[in-house]
């Protein structure tokens, strides 16, 4: 279990430090719901479910979506039709 | 006499300012680009290569600033969190009576299994309904910015939205819609259970609730907004959003006033309806986001 939670630890780091230098908006914001996805399974690794749902629902779904519609609305999606 | 009539103008200013068709008084903040005035102004191209020279000095320094910025705020989080006791030791601060009491009086005191629900809704439920109503007050906000009517639509953007709706309808997506077809049935009924269970088991008012939020949301983008209007329509919308928080003020001071400190507890059932009117709160607010964003219009 400890061998996965250091992975776990390690690829949110990356991804962290990934998602503010991605070249790409898009790229940033599906870096970030993969931060988002790892925390979550970290946080029921540390036996908090109620924290690990909300997170999947809050952090990976809702979240996303927003940054999508607004990536949407500036024209920023590219290889879609807004191009 | 005169104050009246300086109360009606300042109340038709205030009108005009919130439906937009008033603007602000200084806008010189906001402007990125500031042109010398004209009497003043050099020729274009001196003006130009200033710009460029400016842009290029900021570009230069962006980085560098951008960089010792995260450091410090990295030193101070690290040296913060190295001055914290570890995490899950004995002698630890957060293990005193207060804990103990939640782990040990919870169930009793509150009538839920899970002591995290316990304290969300039963020891903590004042935090709750704060959080509820910034939720509520988040929406409406989201709302006076976002929300379209006669007023703030240009012909121009009913034209292109109308442009937009078409050519969604014209391509239809048919894996969007028949994996959402398959899943939306069951993320509805995770979400009920989650919402109906989170006495006993994790989850509760606000986990339900944006599950529920996240269900809607997928529907809505699935099978279109006209779809969604005949599940919900703004007036039912707005009818759904206000009775949560109204039902969770109400069953909270009920609460407060019959349940609280020594009282015999006849409220044992009552967790589970506040979860509810959480829930309802949650998933309007999650919705309310995406439609307001993605249409300005719910």
């Amino acid at each position: 279990m400890i061998v996965l939670e250091y992975i776990l630890l390690i690829g949110v780091i990356v991804c962290a430090v990934a998602a503010p230098l991605c070249k790409r908006l898009l790229a940033s914001v599906i870096v970030y719901m993969a931060l988002s996805l790892l925390m979550a399974v970290l946080w029921s690794l540390l036996q908090s479910p109620d924290l690990a749902i909300t997170e999947a629902a809050v952090g990976a779904g809702v979240t996303s979506i927003l940054f999508f519609l607004t990536l949407k609305k500036i024209r920023e999606l590219k290889g879609t039709d807004d191009e | 006499m005169s104050k009246d009539r300086e109360r009606a103008r300042f109340t038709r200013r205030l009108t005009a300012w919130v439906d937009g068709e008033r603007e602000p008084k200084d806008q010189t903040l906001f402007v990125m680009e500031q042109h010398p005035p004209r009497h003043v102004r050099q020729s274009e191209e001196e003006f130009q290569r200033r710009e460029e020279d400016r842009l290029r000095k900021f570009f230069n320094w962006y980085p560098i600033a951008a960089a010792v910025i995260c450091a410090v705020l990295v030193a101070i989080l690290l040296t913060t969190v190295m001055s914290m006791p570890g995490f899950g030791e004995e002698d630890n601060p957060i293990n005193n009576e207060v804990s103990d009491r939640y782990l040990e009086y919870g169930a009793e005191d509150t009538g839920s299994e899970n002591v995290v629900t316990a304290m969300i809704i039963g020891y903590r439920g004042f935090d709750t309904l704060g959080e509820s109503c910034v939720l509520f007050l988040a929406v409406a906000a989201v709302m006076i910015l976002l929300l379209r009517d006669r007023k703030n639509t240009s012909e121009l953007e009913v034209r292109q939205i109308e442009r937009d709706e078409a050519e969604a309808m014209s391509h239809e997506d048919l894996i969007l819609k028949q994996v959402a077809w398959v899943l939306i049935p069951f993320i509805f009924l995770f979400a009920i259970y989650v919402l109906l269970n989170g006495e006993t088991s994790p989850g509760g008012g606000f986990s339900g609730g944006t599950i529920l939020g996240a269900g809607l949301i997928l529907f809505s983008a699935a099978f279109g907004f006209r779809r969604m209007q005949v599940l919900m329509n703004r007036r039912r919308y707005s009818a759904v959003r206000t009775f949560g928080l109204l039902l969770y003020g109400v069953l909270y001071g009920l609460y407060i006033f019959i349940g609280a400190n020594g009282l015999p507890n006849y409220l044992t059932g009552m967790i589970l309806l506040i979860d509810l009117a959480v829930g309802l709160v949650v998933a309007c607010t999650m919705y309310g986001f995406y439609a307001l964003f993605s249409r300005g219009e719910i």
